[in-house]
């Protein structure tokens, strides 16, 4: 716990945190997950009423889809370029 | 989910501003100096369970961290009576009284500035936001409620042209340019402001506009194209008349007068090309960047020329390969060059050929800059800026002692990666390695665009295939349109060859 929040720490320290993050949501766009989410709570929304449905009532449907919508190959390039920062790094 | 903030927040932002926001999403949301940076790594836990999130959340009200997973944030809105709190991966403001969270829009205003500053000081580009209509556009879409939803196979934008006598060389053309995806776009959009408002009908980007409009409007009956083609023959005057034309040479033409009618008449007064903005030059505009190396000095002196379409050599006589925009660079070629090599079978040979140092022999000395003195020298030519649409122009037409058509075939993939033949890239190799952390530049293009000539150089006709949706093909002979597959595409005898970049960056 301790060693994963040290971890942490230094990846917001030096900034990369957000570059990671930039990256990540770069090529989730590009693959189509954002729309593929988008539509994905439309519908939800659409079916109990804007009225109806908080955020976070949302975010607990969508979560568990979402996370396996997410395509392997950005996973991939999101682990390698993680531990090529660190191999780098120390 | 509110959409117009609530009354909570309101009373808040009454009492308090909205200061705090700014000071917690500043050091704990987007970060923009390290000062900041290293109050979230040491201070932004849960004051609880002392986890670094996921959703943590600040109090609005008093100095207080708690994740919303375990519900810390909740046992203190509650027990403390602060209902407000911003949760810190995106900055949206939770309101415990109303249980949801809320939007408002000035807080996102705040939040938007504050974005744009920390991916500044990171050197990361502007991230993705998604479309929001304009009041004017909200108006305009109320006006009309009419919509078009454009389905899977939808042939939406497929049109036949009218041969007029020889004019497939057009017809291939306008083809190309009414499926360029972000041509398109920008002329869907309605975004051209006319430059000659008082001379109606003089304008060929208007008659661009009003033709996209006509492709898409849904009619599927052939079009004519005689206005386009007697306003080009008013503006080209070498391409006026009956013969066959080179549909490479109306290209560029087309391009060159369009790029003259978006800037108007202003244009006139100052001719520098590399500071237009026009969507011809956004989209078609690239750098391209020329070294000559001195032999005796190994002094570099650079220039970048802009272009618009890259013209490829089939030949292995001639090692020279200009592009359209360089004219100035036309090399005198040394004939011990020739008979060693092969003839490029592929875009990328032709592309790798293009782009390597080449000896500029003894009897074309140049006066270098550095030494001041004349000398042999190489010359490389690389991509410096890239355009939104890579055009290749394979020469198939040589004119050496007569006219011949090279009917070689010539390999083009349909997804091609540039950045072998960037200036950055060569420079890369030729010192030290690059940074490994290569987010960006992204320099991935597609195939959208094919134009093909039949026949002989005589006795010719132009077709075109072009992508329509994504991945469906379809073969543009004048009138007649059928379905083609990526296959007979890529196994064509490919004369001008139209790639759209894949990722577009924001700006």
């Amino acid at each position: 716990m301790l060693y994963k929040t040290s971890i942490e720490q230094s990846l917001i320290l030096s900034g990369e945190k957000d570059r990671f993050k930039e990256l990540l949501r770069t090529r989730l766009t590009e693959c189509g997950w954002r729309d593929q989410i988008q539509m994905l709570c439309r519908q939800i929304v659409k079916e109990r009423g804007v009225q109806n449905i908080t955020a976070d009532e949302l975010i607990g449907e969508v979560t568990a889809k979402g996370r396996a919508l997410v395509p392997d190959a950005v996973k991939k390039e999101l682990l390698q370029k993680i531990k090529a920062h660190f191999s780098q790094d120390m | 989910m509110s959409e117009h903030g609530c009354i909570h927040l309101s009373n808040f932002k009454a009492a308090k501003g909205t200061q705090p926001y700014k000071v917690i999403y500043a050091y704990f949301v987007a970060c923009t100096s390290t000062e900041a940076r290293k109050r979230k790594a040491f201070s932004c836990y849960c004051y609880i369970c002392r986890c670094l999130g996921p959703r943590l959340h600040s109090c609005l009200h008093c100095i207080f961290f708690g994740c919303f997973v375990s519900g810390h944030i909740q046992e203190h809105a509650k027990s403390k009576k602060h209902f407000l709190a911003v949760e810190l991966t995106y900055g949206m403001v939770m309101c415990f009284q109303c249980g949801d969270y809320i939007y408002d829009r000035e807080l996102t205003d705040i939040a938007n500035e504050r974005d744009a500053k920390a991916s500044k000081a990171l050197g990361l580009p502007i991230s993705y936001r998604s479309w929001e209509p304009s009041a004017n556009e909200i108006e305009l879409l109320r006006l009309h409620p009419r919509r078009r939803r454009v389905i899977e196979n939808s042939t939406i934008g497929l049109r036949g042209l009218i041969n007029l006598g020889n004019t497939c060389f057009m017809n291939c053309i306008v083809q190309a340019l009414t499926h360029t995806p972000l041509l398109r776009d920008f002329f869907l959009a309605d975004k051209h402001q006319c430059q000659f408002r008082d001379q109606p009908g003089s304008c060929l980007v208007c008659e661009v506009s009003r033709l996209f409009q006509e492709f898409y409007s849904g009619n599927k009956a052939p079009l004519i194209l005689h206005r386009l083609l007697h306003m080009i023959w008013t503006h080209a005057h070498h391409l006026a008349g009956y013969e066959q034309q080179d549909a490479h040479e109306f290209f560029i033409a087309t391009l060159n007068v369009l790029h003259r009618h978006c800037k108007g008449s202003s244009a006139h007064t100052h001719s520098s090309p590399e500071h237009c903005n026009c969507i011809i030059d956004q989209i078609f505009t690239g750098g391209l960047q020329s070294d000559v190396v001195c032999q005796a000095c190994n002094g570099v002196s650079t220039t970048i020329d802009p272009f618009w379409d890259i013209s490829l050599d089939l030949a292995t006589d001639i090692p020279t390969s200009s592009s359209e925009s360089n004219d100035s660079g036309q090399k005198s070629s040394e004939s011990s060059q020739k008979s060693n090599e092969q003839e490029p079978t592929s875009l990328i040979d032709c592309l790798t050929r293009f782009t390597r140092p080449e000896h500029l022999g003894s009897s074309a000395k140049i006066k270098c800059s550095n030494c001041q003195s004349y000398q042999e020298s190489t010359k490389q030519l690389t991509m410096k800026k890239l355009p939104v649409v890579a055009s290749f122009h394979l020469k198939r037409f040589k004119h050496s002692s007569r006219f011949h058509k090279i009917s070689t075939y010539v390999a083009f993939p349909e997804h091609l990666d540039m950045t072998p033949f960037m200036s950055h890239y060569r420079n890369m190799n030729n010192g030290h390695c690059g940074n490994t952390f290569n987010l960006l530049p992204d320099n991935r293009y597609s195939l959208f665009a094919v134009i093909n000539h039949l026949g002989t150089l005589d006795g010719g006709h132009y077709t075109a295939f072009i992508r329509q949706q994504q991945n469906h093909w379809f073969k543009c002979d004048d009138h007649l349109i059928t379905k083609a597959n990526i296959q007979e595409v890529l196994d064509s005898e490919g004369y001008l060859l139209f790639y759209h970049k894949q990722f577009l960056e924001y700006e």
